[in-house]
């Protein structure tokens, strides 16, 4: 395998799969939640195993929607089975970038524990994004429209938006095919995300 | 347009108006020398290099009366091998804090300069990258979930330290070397003050504290730990350039040879009488030399050491034996420096004189004097090596002097020459 490109292993939408085990630094979508791991295997009997990922979203149950991080095993038994969409094996090249450009600014708000900064769908509203104005928040999560952000730091800008900054973004492009790439820094708009989490340094450590 | 200008004059005219070209008759390890090597030595040098990339872990000698060229020998190798770090120490300077300015030269040494400009930002470029490439070693950036480089500080000292416990005597030192360097990676509060340690600051007791260290590098120890992690994970080898290093190997000699000898300095004061056998400064010698044998548990380091005679490398290898014999091994056979040969001088005369006027611009120098020694000739030059008995500190001595008669004094160029022939 080639490391300086992006790996698809997985999407459920485009019937791909890449059988085998694959380490390195995947991305999974899994219905609205996502999954970081360093591992991910496909066995020839179809079955689907994540072990230590660590997942992120919004708890299902509660009728105040929560944001949770989690590590976690993850195992299908069938491709019919699995709620995929789709996992992403980023490349080295990328994730050197993003590890390069992570820059240790003092002024960074880093929260001790996972925290939803903004949500927008059939599971709730949560919008802390004025809140936060001015201010700069460590490990961002989000789920847009079409793709995933993860960056090391995001931004809310004078008019409320997020602005992400060294970021790994991963989504499906106009002929939905699942593409991966680094960005320095990237605006969007509110209307077009559907959450924003803010990853808990503690959960990272456990 | 001038169409029968007066090169010659013009040239002397020059002179007058912005001095003479020979000013400078000691090399210094801080004033880069532009003048290159003598083709005589040229061999003598090549060996020297490939001599240095071939070892490692040696104390080579070179020997060299005064004004042989010793301190000069260093730019020329400097440029030679100019990947390495190559750091000067004259033993005649220093003789306190040995391995504190020793490191100070390396981290002054380390940057790479790219063409003329070098910013603050490139001197540390190398430290940053090994503090960042060491605290990868430790485990601090790894990739938790595939993703979150979460450093845990405890965890990555501990590994760390198990690491190199067993190759550093003095733990306390150690263990702030390795605080300081994850700090620097590890604490963004701290980067800053981390920095400052690790270029050789001097630090006050608030800003220790607030990096969770016991002292700064004036500590011997401590400069010693933070010297051998510098050099062991540098990129570039090192090369220590220890010049003069006779001042720290003193000939034991009978001073005093008869009572009227004795009764006619006056001392003024005689440790003896607190009954010290020997006085300090043999002692600070002595104790120099030791921290230098100490650097041989430095892995990779090469030294070059210069010393003016045989009688000196005789009494070195005789403290060595008394400190500790295994290290005669690092001892290798001494280099001696080649003499200057006559059409050394030429060379070097006519280097030094195409430089100078390129410097001031004048440009045509190498166009209408390149075959040619004026202002003075090859009798003068002759005659000056002669004089000098071949020794090229004293031939530039005698350059200066003449070179001075020419710019101050009102005399003809022929008259000034006919007093050197």
């Amino acid at each position: 395998m080639n490391d300086s490109t992006d790996l698809v292993i997985y999407d459920a939408l485009n019937n791909r799969i890449n059988y085998g085990s694959f380490t390195g630094s995947i991305i999974s979508k899994c219905q609205d939640k996502i999954i970081f791991s360093d591992n991910l295997t496909i066995s020839n009997s179809e079955e689907i195993s994540i072990s230590q990922g660590l997942v992120v979203g919004f708890e299902d149950s509660d009728k105040n929607a929560s944001a949770f991080s989690k590590k976690s095993d993850f195992s299908w038994n069938s491709f019919k089975e699995t709620p995929l969409e789709y996992a992403v094996l980023v490349s080295e090249n990328i994730m050197e970038q993003y590890n390069k450009d992570q820059f240790p600014f003092p002024f960074t708000i880093s929260l001790c524990h996972t925290a939803g900064l903004y949500l927008n769908n059939n599971k709730g509203e949560i919008d802390h994004l004025d809140f936060f104005k001015n201010e700069i928040l460590q490990n961002p999560v989000s789920l847009i429209e079409n793709g995933i952000i993860m960056a090391d730091r995001v931004v809310i800008n004078e008019k409320g938006d997020p602005v992400f900054y060294d970021c790994i973004i991963v989504g499906r492009d106009e002929d939905d095919e699942i593409k991966a790439s680094y960005e320095l820094f990237v605006n969007v708009d509110d209307k077009n995300v559907l959450f924003i989490i803010i990853l808990g340094i503690e959960e990272l450590k456990e | 347009m001038l169409l029968f200008e007066n090169k010659e004059q013009k040239l002397i005219n020059i002179l007058k108006f912005v001095g003479s070209p020979f000013k400078k008759f000691v090399s210094t390890g801080e004033i880069k020398e532009d003048v290159g090597i003598t083709p005589s030595r040229q061999e003598f040098l090549e060996n020297l290099a490939n001599f240095i990339k071939t070892n490692e872990n040696f104390i080579l000698p070179i020997i060299g009366e005064v004004g042989q060229g010793k301190t000069h020998l260093y730019w020329a190798l400097k440029n030679v091998i100019y990947n390495y770090n190559t750091v000067y120490i004259s033993l005649e300077t220093v003789n306190k804090k040995f391995y504190y300015r020793t490191y100070s030269e390396f981290i002054e040494n380390m940057a790479v300069k790219f063409g003329d400009k070098m910013d603050s930002e490139d001197r540390v470029a190398p430290l940053r990258n090994m503090t960042k490439q060491l605290c990868n070693e430790w485990g601090a950036n790894q990739r938790k979930f595939g993703f979150f480089q979460i450093a845990d500080l405890d965890k990555t000292k501990e590994i760390a330290f198990k690491k190199w416990a067993d190759k550093h005597e003095d733990k306390d030192a150690l263990m702030d070397v390795i605080t300081a360097i994850t700090a620097h990676q590890l604490e963004p509060y701290k980067k800053f003050e981390a920095e400052r340690w690790l270029i050789g600051e001097l630090m006050d007791v608030r800003d220790l504290s607030r990096l969770n260290l016991k002292h700064d590098l004036r500590k011997r120890t401590h400069a010693f730990a933070m010297l051998k992690v510098f050099i062991e994970n540098s990129n570039k080898k090192s090369l220590l350039f220890l010049d003069d290093f006779e001042r720290v190997i003193p000939i034991q000699k009978f001073v005093y040879q008869s009572t009227e000898e004795v009764e006619e300095i006056e001392e003024v004061f005689d440790p003896s009488w607190f009954g010290n056998k020997q006085v300090p400064k043999r002692n600070t010698a002595e104790r120099t030399l030791d921290k230098i044998l100490e650097l041989h548990k430095i892995k990779g380091l090469r030294m070059i050491i210069t010393l003016k005679s045989i009688d000196y490398l005789e009494e070195l290898k005789k403290k060595i034996r008394e400190n500790n014999e295994k290290l005669l091994l690092m001892l290798k056979e001494p280099l001696v420096m080649p003499d200057f040969k006559e059409e050394d001088m030429f060379q070097f005369y006519k280097e030094n004189l195409e430089i100078f006027f390129a410097n001031v611009n004048y440009h045509e120098y190498s166009k209408f004097f390149s075959n040619s020694l004026f202002p003075l000739n090859e009798t003068v030059l002759k005659y000056i090596f002669r004089e000098a008995n071949g020794n090229p500190r004293e031939i530039i001595k005698c350059l200066i002097k003449i070179f001075n008669d020419i710019v101050i004094s009102n005399e003809k160029l022929e008259e000034i020459l006919e007093k050197y022939q």
